[in-house]
């Protein structure tokens, strides 16, 4: 990366004996929203609050906009933060709290301080709120005024700890792509940690995704769904299905027998994680698998026949299990319910189309 | 029968047997005759006339006032920063500190007192002052301040302190603008219950004064004369009353502490 804004060289943080980051290094660019995405416990808040300055790191650095953070404390390093529980001062109104950290600015006249505080209420959604109490704020509120008071001080850096976690499902939903809104229009750079794969996924520029302390994926979205490093990282990201299969490496191919599908070749670069000799396993996502349905004499491509098992109507989709002839366990489909679509029962038979650019391979 | 009654008389009874003797100091401080018995002789303010008049009541009352402010706020500073350490960090034997602190709520008072006094006079070789006397008590007052003021903090997220460092604040910055005025209903109520708890203590303060007398201390002198009974009597029902208004405010403002940081009421001294 040219210029990164933030760099992590080789991070590490024990609590005592407990090894938390494990070797973190990474980049982020300027104008980046970066997520870091991983299960409860994975180190993702002690990242961010090392990048804060609340943690010190146990070894390796931190740099921002090329200096070393080590000897910066929390209050002087150009990040600010949004806190998991927005951590509103309760004995302040909204516009004691969004002018909090402008107090201290010597070269802000009171109307100017004034003027900014409006202004960023404003750009949170929340103009004319200023003399609103903070224990008379709904979650959402708080939200937005704990994104105003850090935004207001114009850092380079926004760190963004599970801001949405504590918000209904609907209000979630709106505030990420507000959010996303709001990060376009101001250009800073956003660091959010987030455990909902969906949320990271619709909002980030970059997902780095974490286990137990170290990164196992950094990619951008759609790399990262369509391509995962590994199982474990596809597994986390939306569902896949995974068939056993053995491979044949020869050059930049990989020829594979899977069962269910049968023989197929392809080229390596559909195993992200390295090409695997012997044992290997065949992920294929719900929706690059589709059953025939409306057109019995269609011959797509690649196909293959097994019975229905399982039917979930959502609506808008179906989802069915299908047991493939030959595979151990039922693979997943999802389909639109188009108009006049019919919808298949259970103990059909089914012919199953697939595409096998679709398919990623993995280390068995 | 309804269920429950049982109980109920108990309770009654159990409230009468507790507060009986404290309404007897009004009817007798009121009473004209200065005979402590029933029948009443009628009803009289003279015995709180006869207060204003005292001038060795005076100088208890003084000698008392001082040693309460000066123990009230040495007790609340002392209880800020336990309750701050044990709320915010951990560090190597902790419990037992905290333990050790909280001591004195159960040794009995004379064992303190006794202790007090060998060690002042005969080890340290200081004279009794009034300023024993608030060694004393800030001794058996800061175990409550800190038991107040730790609900207060514990009450607090912390990550607002941390939110006003990383807005720019220093942590003593962070600490003046945000946890202090949050824990604020906390000190009042600190201060309010140790001042009280100074203002009525007697074993400690009777081993620990010297020539100056505390109020409670004058008052356990003046009883060896009869004729003066009524008068304790009518001052006994003036510090009841004085007691009771303090400890309300108290536990006002503790109750109010909690609303304020949103936490739950997890019950005070009241
Ligand atoms: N102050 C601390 N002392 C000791 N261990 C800690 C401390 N803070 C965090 N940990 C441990 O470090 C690990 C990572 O914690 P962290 O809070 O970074 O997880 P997380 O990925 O943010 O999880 P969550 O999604 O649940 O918030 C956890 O196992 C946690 O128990
Ligand atoms: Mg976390």
């Amino acid at each position: 990366m040219k210029d990164p804004l933030i760099v992590l060289d080789q991070v590490q943080k024990y609590y005592d004996d407990y090894h938390a980051l494990r070797g973190i290094s990474c980049e982020i660019g300027k104008g980046e929203f970066f997520s870091l995405l991983g299960p409860s416990g994975c180190g993702k808040t002690t990242l961010l609050r090392t990048i804060a300055g609340f943690e010190d790191v146990s070894s390796g650095r931190v740099l921002i906009g090329g200096r070393d953070m080590a000897d910066v404390p929390a209050n002087l390093r150009p990040t600010n933060m949004v806190f998991q529980s927005y951590a509103i001062f309760p004995h302040l109104d909204v516009a004691g709290n969004v002018g909090f950290g402008l107090r201290k600015r010597g070269d802000l006249s009171a109307d100017q301080k004034k003027a900014k505080v409006i202004e960023a209420l404003e750009m949170v959604g929340l103009a004319g709120y200023g003399k609103r109490p903070a224990h008379a704020l709904s979650g959402g509120q708080r939200q937005r005024v704990a994104l105003a008071r850090a935004l207001v001080l114009e850092p380079e850096v926004l760190l963004l700890d599970e801001p949405l976690s504590a918000l209904d499902k609907k209000m979630r939903e709106q505030m990420q792509t507000e959010l996303r809104r709001l990060q376009r229009h101001v250009g800073i750079t956003f660091i959010l940690v987030t455990h909902d794969q969906e949320e990271a996924l619709i909002m980030s520029d970059r997902i780095a995704v974490m286990f137990e302390g170290e990164i196992a994926q950094l990619a951008a979205p759609q790399t990262l769904y369509r391509r995962p490093a590994s199982r474990k990282v596809a597994e986390f990201i939306g569902v896949m299905n995974f068939l056993s299969a053995t491979s044949t490496v020869s050059g930049d191919t990989v020829a594979l027998d899977i069962a269910g599908l049968g023989k197929v070749t392809l080229s390596a670069e559909q195993c992200p994680g390295g090409a695997p000799s012997g044992a290997a396993v065949a992920g294929l996502r719900p929706e690059t698998l589709s059953v025939v349905i409306d057109d019995a004499s269609a011959t797509p491509s690649h196909s293959v026949t097994g019975k229905v098992v399982e039917v979930v109507y959502y609506g808008d989709m179906t989802y069915y299990e299908v047991a493939l002839d030959g595979a151990q366990k039922p693979v997943t489909i999802s389909m639109k319910n188009l108009p006049g679509r019919r919808v298949l029962e259970i103990g059909d038979t089914a012919k199953v189309a697939w595409d096998p650019s679709a398919l990623v391979i993995f280390a068995a | 029968m309804k269920q429950g009654t049982g109980l109920r008389i108990y309770a009654v009874a159990y409230l009468i047997f507790l507060y009986l003797p404290v309404a007897l100091l009004p009817i007798f401080a009121f009473n004209d005759g200065t005979v402590i018995a029933f029948p009443l002789q009628g009803f009289t303010t003279k015995w709180f006339v006869e207060l204003l008049s005292i001038e060795a009541l005076h100088g208890a009352v003084r000698n008392s006032l001082f040693v309460a402010i000066t123990t009230a706020i040495l007790s609340t500073i002392f209880g800020i920063f336990a309750a701050r350490a044990s709320s915010r960090y951990r560090f190597p034997l902790k419990g037992g500190i905290l333990g050790l602190i909280m001591v004195p709520l159960v040794l009995p008072e004379i064992i303190v007192g006794v202790a007090l006094l060998v060690m002042v006079v005969s080890l340290m070789g200081l004279s009794l002052s009034l300023w024993t006397v608030v060694l004393g008590h800030t001794l058996i007052c800061t175990p409550f301040a800190v038991a107040i003021l730790s609900a207060s903090f514990n009450g607090l997220d912390r990550s607002l302190e941390e939110a006003a460092i990383d807005l720019g604040e220093t942590a003593m910055g962070a600490f003046f603008k945000v946890t202090l005025p949050l824990v604020t209903p906390g000190i009042v109520s600190a201060l309010l219950i140790s001042f009280t708890i100074s203002l009525d203590e007697f074993i400690i303060a009777f081993f620990l004064t010297g020539s100056e007398p505390t109020l409670p201390v004058y008052l356990w002198g003046q009883l060896r004369f009869p004729q003066r009974i009524p008068v304790v009597m009518a001052l006994g029902t003036i510090l009841v009353i004085l007691s009771l208004v303090l400890l309300t405010v108290a536990e006002f403002f503790r109750r109010r502490g909690v609303r304020r940081t949103g936490a739950k009421d997890t019950g005070g001294f009241l």
